[in-house]
């Protein structure tokens, strides 16, 4: 008891979020988007290619589908470059925190002590360059679990220990 | 008294044997009522002759059923292993093993022929990771509260007489009572949208069978054109609006009536015990510290009448009970808020600092509700069907309700900040009020568009087990300090979330 106190807490003393400088995903982190790109716009144009061969009405306007197809393309190429940039995350002594999004900047913070269980994921491309997803889930449901991709395996490993350990204490 | 009564199998009580067959005829009429109303009303009379005789066949049918299954349906309580054994099935045995420590609650519950006869279902819910439930449909009081003690209390082997007058008190005097008059209060004020969709699922419904039963002709509709015809558009107009509504009041007073007559509330052991219900009667029970958010939620009818409504989020174990999670407590005046709020969170929330959103929320909402429909529909009557024009005063009516919603949105949204809470008020009919506790939030979202940084204006989610609460563009810089004190607040207690 007599280490009990109760003093104001001064409030713009407090550590603060929103300066936390993040860690950026891997950047082999990349590959793996630009393989799931491609992988995809493959696909879609091969339909579109059997599409235009074999409906003859639309062969005069088949330069129009390769112009959308390609502007889509670097459109998507954009965004997910954009995408990648922005992501960020930070591991405090008592919370995670995880920034994503293009137009609009979200920060999610989840506090140790709501973790309810931590799991590794990794990816068939993942796995080639040796990448690995790490997920975290709470009580509250989907919009509160975060998914943290392009961390180095050994690093995710670590991540996970730590939050195990962060949780065991706890319990 | 009845010491060892429960140790060997026994069947439920005999009369009970009548709720059995009325459990089950009601779940056939349930399912085939629309096919008996069109047989009755388009059969001839050979047919009904017919029918007539393959009802009694089907009576005969479920009263046989029924014995078979009061006759296969056994329950024990085995004291050497204390577990509490039931057994069911006619042609497959089910056997439901329960640990006596495991089981949290027994409830005893009475439907209309529960009442009649004057019998108990008993009801056993027990926790830990492989939730159970056993039922026992139907048995006589005293059989039913010597269960209740037994279960409850396995270590007091003795089991005092007057437990029952014991257990008879504490459900004769609730805290809490809603009143008739209270109820028709929150009837004629509430749930509107609730009852319009209702009535369109029942038409619907109705509409549907009919059709599949071939039974268009019942449908008469050339009444309702010639009504119309004979009289101005205007009017009909009118007249449909009044019935409607006339009808949404009937359906929703009845409905309030049915659901939460004798409304009350008592304390157990630190829970709240909750039953209602005119034809079931239903009993719920809340347990403080699982509670997520509160929310109170009332109109400008309400506040003249001075009645609001509480509704009450659970931690959601499992997504498909998320109805069952959530408790609606209809119409309290504001001292029983008050006493309710102070069992939940041991005091009374008070609202403290209050964070305004910005009026671009307002300009955005408006663009999105009424600019963006607007042009869409001016744009498609332009170019492409000039006929939607004809529908001028709907595009009207739809601006000035949508725009008037939107004003007293704004104008009732904002949130408060204290200590241990954060409340948030939004709404433009109902006003609602969240209440969160800060020690249940799970996680935080902050959002900010990039071209809202040099503005500083912001959005915030909090997520709790119980669903989402969020406040979008408030000052962005106090969101954020108040972040960092509820993490230091959430974060500086080892404690598990629980």
């Amino acid at each position: 008891m007599e280490n009990f106190t109760n003093e104001p807490i001064d409030i713009s003393a407090l550590p603060r979020y929103e300066v936390v400088n993040l860690n950026a995903l891997q950047s082999k982190y990349w590959n793996v988007i630009l393989f799931n790109i491609v992988a995809t716009f493959l696909i879609i144009g091969v339909v579109l290619v059997v599409i235009v061969y074999f409906v003859e009405e639309i062969h005069s306007i088949a330069w129009l589908f390769g112009l959308v197809y390609i502007l889509f393309l670097g459109f998507t190429f954009l965004l997910c470059r954009i995408s990648l940039k922005k992501r960020g995350f930070a591991f405090r002594e008592h919370d995670v925190i995880y920034r994503s999004g293009i137009l609009a900047t979200n920060t999610m913070i989840i506090p140790y002590n709501r973790v309810q269980h931590v799991a590794l994921h990794e990816g068939f491309i993942s796995r080639y360059f040796d990448l690995a997803k790490v997920e975290i889930f709470t009580a509250g449901g989907d919009s509160s679990d975060v998914s943290i991709p392009g961390i180095k395996k050994e690093q995710a490993e670590d991540i996970k220990q730590l939050l195990m350990g962060k949780i065991q204490k706890q319990l | 008294m009845i010491k060892s009564e429960f140790s060997t199998p026994q069947r439920q009580s005999k009369t009970g044997l009548l709720v059995l067959f009325a459990n089950s005829l009601f779940e056939f009429m349930k399912a085939m009522w629309i096919v008996l109303i069109i047989f009755f009303l388009k059969g001839k009379a050979t047919d009904i002759f017919w029918g007539i005789g393959i009802f009694v066949l089907v009576l005969l049918g479920f009263g046989v059923y029924s014995y078979l299954k009061y006759q296969t349906f056994t329950f024990y309580i085995d004291e050497e292993q204390n577990e509490f054994v039931v057994q069911h099935g006619i042609l497959n045995k089910t056997k439901t093993v329960i640990k006596l420590h495991k089981i949290q609650q027994v409830n005893l519950k009475q439907n209309i022929i529960h009442r009649i006869v004057d019998v108990y279902q008993v009801n056993i819910d027990s926790a830990g990771s492989e939730e159970k439930e056993a039922v026992i449909n139907a048995v006589s009081k005293e059989v039913a509260m010597a269960l209740k003690a037994k279960l409850l209390d396995n270590e007091r082997v003795e089991v005092i007489d007057n437990s029952v007058e014991v257990e008879r008190e504490i459900e004769d005097k609730p805290f809490l009572k809603i009143d008739l008059i209270s109820l028709l209060k929150v009837g004629i004020t509430s749930n509107y949208a609730k009852s319009i969709g209702l009535l369109l699922t029942f038409f619907f419904t109705i509409y549907e069978n009919l059709n599949h039963a071939g039974a268009d002709e019942l449908i008469d509709g050339s009444k309702v054109e010639d009504f119309i015809a004979n009289y101005t558009a205007v009017y009909s107009v009118l007249v449909a609006i009044l019935l409607l509504f006339t009808v949404i009041f009937i359906i929703n007073v009845v409905r309030t009536l049915v659901k939460y007559y004798g409304f009350k509330i008592a304390k157990q052991k630190g829970s709240l015990i909750m039953s209602y219900g005119l034809i079931a009667t239903q009993s719920t029970i809340l347990k403080p510290e699982k509670v997520q958010i509160v929310k109170i939620t009332r109109n400008f009818f309400q506040k003249k009448l001075k009645i609001l409504e509480i509704s009450i989020k659970q931690t959601i174990s499992d997504e498909t009970k998320k109805d069952k999670s959530t408790i609606e407590i209809p119409g309290c005046n504001e001292i029983e808020r008050d006493e309710i709020l102070q069992l939940i969170f041991n005091e009374i929330p008070e609202k403290g600092e209050k964070l305004k959103p910005n009026f671009r929320k307002l300009l955005f909402s408006i663009f999105l509700l009424i600019v963006l429909p607007l042009s869409a529909y001016l744009t498609i009557g332009n170019w492409f069907a000039n006929s939607i024009f004809e529908y001028k005063s709907i595009a009207v009516f739809y601006t000035v309700f949508i725009f008037i919603g939107l004003l007293f949105g704004f104008k009732n949204n904002s949130l408060h900040i204290n200590d241990k809470h954060v409340i948030m008020q939004s709404g433009a009919w109902d006003i609602d009020n969240e209440i969160i506790k800060i020690e249940k939030i799970q996680a935080i979202t902050t959002s900010q568009l990039f071209w809202h940084k040099s503005l500083n204006i912001g959005s915030l989610t909090i997520h709790t087990a119980g669903g989402n609460v969020s406040f979008q563009l408030g000052n962005f810089e106090k969101i954020n300090q108040y972040v960092n004190l509820w993490l230091y607040q959430i974060e500086k207690n080892e404690s598990n979330w629980n």
